[in-house]
């Protein structure tokens, strides 16, 4: 087992966990805080792979902006904030639903090849040529949602003047 | 394919033009509803002009930048659009349920908060349907669905003030991030088994890790996702809900228009020219071949059987609902099991009245909730039974309603009646073809549950005619005004709508043939 | 040039929408719903990285590409999400999915 692989097996498990303490802990503000460091497991894993502008920019939106959107979100909406809601309990159907894609998906896995194999790694002159020329729809694609997220949001949290 | 110009992008930039307009109106300060109507209703008309022109429609061809050359030609294999002359059928059809909305809300209060941002949304939303109907590739297609998608979720709760509404906003957005997040991750996964994103490169199955069951795995979260949009039925559950609590007009534009979005999408990745369900010659990469393989037969009895239970599911629940709006909303999840019948089949002749139904169900669905809008601005309550005597109070709008209605059971004489025969009979037709049995048993169900639905519109139409009005209703609308209360623009849009009904019921042949010819096209390209 | 094994980047993500899928079914917490949310987007994104790297065709750089683009998708989803809770904490003083129950019949 090489030390890359290494690494990964033990981001792999660091997201694991944290996405599920994430999901299970109590308080909402603890939630927060594991769900970033589940961002910089993910972001790691990307510079793993070489993929250093993916990396960079998962530190940027998500550890950085996202989770800070989301905290944001917290101590707005400020009711019961330092404790859960009630406990939902967990219905047998959708913990079944997700197993069964999981498992399903495992099931693909096993069936891909396990012998290591080398990455391709792009650099981000590539990268940038990719999104800005050939698949400069996308960007504006996205440009588009976040014009109408834009107007809409800030329509739905300004105070009305009625 | 010609270098893409982006003069042919005409019919969209009047959409964004008119949105970027009201939204910069709106920081200017204007608060006239009517000047955000006005420009959202020339917009979409103006728009909907050019691609009847983009479709071959001679006196109209100085509106067509499109040249004849590119649609239909198919896209490369590297390019994120492709005109196909199915797509610009349907952006006759997004632009259709967005002209209804648009004229319809005109006659919302004149000083109501938000209209700039429901129009502009509005608008945005329909640019984002016309760009799902010219994607070639599977991530634009997502980004597009998603541009209709953030606009949507807005303006479900762009009321701001009511509970109701914003409520069925967050289940709506829920349910919108929850589809984004599958159908993004069946795209990874067949992004993974095949290399690329591009419809045409995933058909011809070019590179990648070239696993099938990856494949296979990447479109079943595929169909998950893009199931959630078409109100499928194990994942219909929200569309009531968010129906319900919606302000009406934003329901008639969610059932009448961004729905029948997710069914072009199903047309273009499982059917069209790019369907990526064949792969259809021997591809070696290095060392990797792929064998042809055929997807065709599993996804096909997942989507009939799909569509079976989305039509009887749909129905039976629509039987037991006592709201108007529940009615409409669930007779609207049964509706998306016909459309999926063409899908599953994928014949020509099947996606051409698939085609006239999604067609059809503009006028009839988005008309009958504009109806109801209408009505209960009168003061009339949500329950099916507060419509009594609706009939002989208000003759005209009583005929129109029924029309409506009556086009979605499937009356002759209404278009619904005959996009469904066309439906049902290509059903039967393909059956023939040895090894295919299964879809006479589709078009055996689709006539089941057409007489089943004929029960509970027959339901609101006795109420309406049969039962005496309840007085202490102001049915007729303020003293002097023409159109009883109604206001202009909806009395504009319902007339449009149920001219269209019959019309297209009485003489369906021009439109119809140019359906006909689109769907040809769409599917003799892909073979 | 590093060597991986492609089974186990699909293992994790896998197993990352598993848990964001349980996360949305099970949560009623709004905010716990957003972040059950971006959790299975995030295996999506994922999965697009590892893949470019695995890619044989000419088309690899495209998967970082649509990567990148939903990353920037899925934050702006956060952001509507957040204005339409917001929205409704001011009407409700709750942001608890399960006391949206005026719908429910």
């Amino acid at each position: 087992m090489s030390l890359e692989e290494l690494a990964f097996l033990v981001l792999a498990g660091i997201a694991i966990g944290t996405a599920l303490a994430a999901l299970l802990v109590r308080e909402l503000v603890h939630t927060i805080l594991w769900i970033s460091v589940f961002f910089v497991a993910l972001s790691a894993i990307y510079f793993l792979l070489q993929a250093d502008f993916l990396g960079i920019l998962q530190l940027g939106v998500y550890a950085g902006a996202v989770t800070i959107l989301l905290l944001f979100g917290v101590m707005v909406t400020r009711k019961r904030i330092f404790s859960r809601e009630a406990a939902t309990g967990i219905g047998p159907f959708p913990l079944a639903l997700a197993l069964v894609s999981v498992v399903i998906l495992a099931g693909v896995a096993s069936g891909l090849p396990t012998q290591p194999a080398s990455v391709q790694t792009y650099a981000p002159a590539m990268l940038s040529q990719e999104l800005f020329t050939t698949d400069g729809g996308w960007l504006v694609l996205l440009g588009l949602t976040m014009l109408s997220a834009l107007a809409g949001a800030i329509y739905l949290v300004r105070e009305g003047r009625e | 394919m010609d270098p893409v110009s982006w003069t042919w992008f005409l019919p969209e930039a009047f959409l964004l033009g008119a949105a970027l307009l009201v939204f910069l109106l709106d920081v200017l300060g204007v608060e006239k509803l009517e000047a955000f109507g006005a420009v959202a209703v020339g917009a979409t008309a103006l728009s909907l002009l050019a691609v009847v022109a983009d479709l071959g429609f001679t006196p109209l061809s100085f509106l067509s930048t499109l040249p004849p050359s590119v649609v239909d030609s198919g896209g490369g294999a590297t390019s994120l659009y492709a005109f196909s002359s199915l797509g610009l059928v349907f952006q006759g059809v997004f632009l259709s349920s967005a002209l209804l909305v648009s004229l319809a809300s005109l006659s919302r209060p004149s000083h109501e908060k938000g209209a700039a941002v429901f129009y502009g949304l509005l608008l945005m939303a329909t640019l984002g349907m016309m760009l799902v109907a010219v994607s070639a590739d599977l991530i634009f297609l997502l980004l597009a669905i998603e541009v209709t998608g953030i606009a949507t979720y807005l303006m479900v709760g762009y009321t701001r003030k009511d509970a109701r509404g914003l409520e069925a906003a967050m289940k709506f957005y829920i349910i919108g991030a929850l589809s984004t997040a599958l159908s993004f991750f069946g795209a990874s996964l067949l992004f993974g088994a095949f290399g690329s994103t591009n419809l045409l490169v995933l058909s011809q199955g070019l590179g990648g890790i070239s696993n099938h069951s990856l494949a296979l795995v990447g479109y079943a979260f595929l169909i998950v996702g893009l199931g959630f949009k078409v109100t499928l039925v194990p994942f219909h559950a929200w569309a009531v809900d968010v129906y319900d609590g919606a302000p009406t007009d934003v329901s008639a534009f969610l059932a009448g228009g961004t729905k029948k979005m997710g069914v072009f999408a199903f047309f273009l990745v499982f059917i069209g020219p790019l369907s990526i369900l064949t792969v259809r010659a021997v591809n070696c990469t290095g060392t990797v071949c792929i064998a042809p393989y055929d997807f065709r037969p599993t996804v096909e009895l997942t989507l009939g059987l799909l569509a079976i239970v989305t039509m009887t599911l749909g129905n039976v629940l629509a039987l037991l609902q006592k709201e108007m709006k529940r009615m409409l909303a669930y007779s609207s999840i049964s509706q998306a099991g016909y459309m999926m019948i063409g899908i599953a089949i994928g014949t020509a002749p099947a996606l051409a009245g698939a085609t006239l139904q999604i067609l059809a169900h503009v006028f009839m669905k988005a008309g009958a909730f504009l109806v109801v809008a209408g009505v209960s601005a009168l003061g009339v309550g949500p329950l099916i039974a507060q419509y009594r005597g609706l009939g002989q109070r208000r003759p005209y709008l009583g005929v129109a309603f029924a029309l409506m209605l009556l086009s979605l059971a499937g009356i002759p004489l209404t278009v619904g009646f005959v996009s469904k025969f066309i439906l049902f009979s290509a059903a039967v037709q393909a059956s023939t073809v040895a090894g295919q049995s299964f879809f006479f048993w589709l078009a055996v169900a689709g006539l089941l549950n057409s007489a089943l639905s004929v029960f509970y519109y027959a339901r609101v139409l006795k109420v309406m005619y049969m039962e005496s009005p309840d007085a202490s209703v102001p049915l007729d609308g303020p003293a002097g005004d023409p159109t009883g209360g109604l206001g202009y623009g909806r009395s504009a849009a319902i007339l449009l709508a149920v001219v269209a009904i019959v019309a297209l019921g009485v003489y369906p042949q021009p439109v119809f043939s140019a359906i006909q010819a689109a769907a040809t096209h769409f599917v003799a390209s892909g073979a | 040039m590093t060597d991986f094994v492609v089974a186990q980047f699909v293992g994790l993500s896998a197993a990352l929408l598993g848990i964001g899928l349980f996360g949305i079914l099970t949560r009623r917490n709004f905010i716990l719903l957003l972040i059950a949310i971006e959790i299975a987007i995030n295996a999506a994104v994922l999965n697009f990285v590892y893949f470019a790297g695995f890619a044989t065709g000419p088309g690899g750089v495209s998967g970082q590409a649509a990567a990148v683009v939903i990353v920037g998708l899925a934050a702006t989803e956060v952001a509507v999400g957040l204005a339409i809770v917001l929205a409704l904490n001011r009407q409700r003083g709750s942001i608890n999915v399960a006391e949206a129950t005026t719908l429910r019949q």
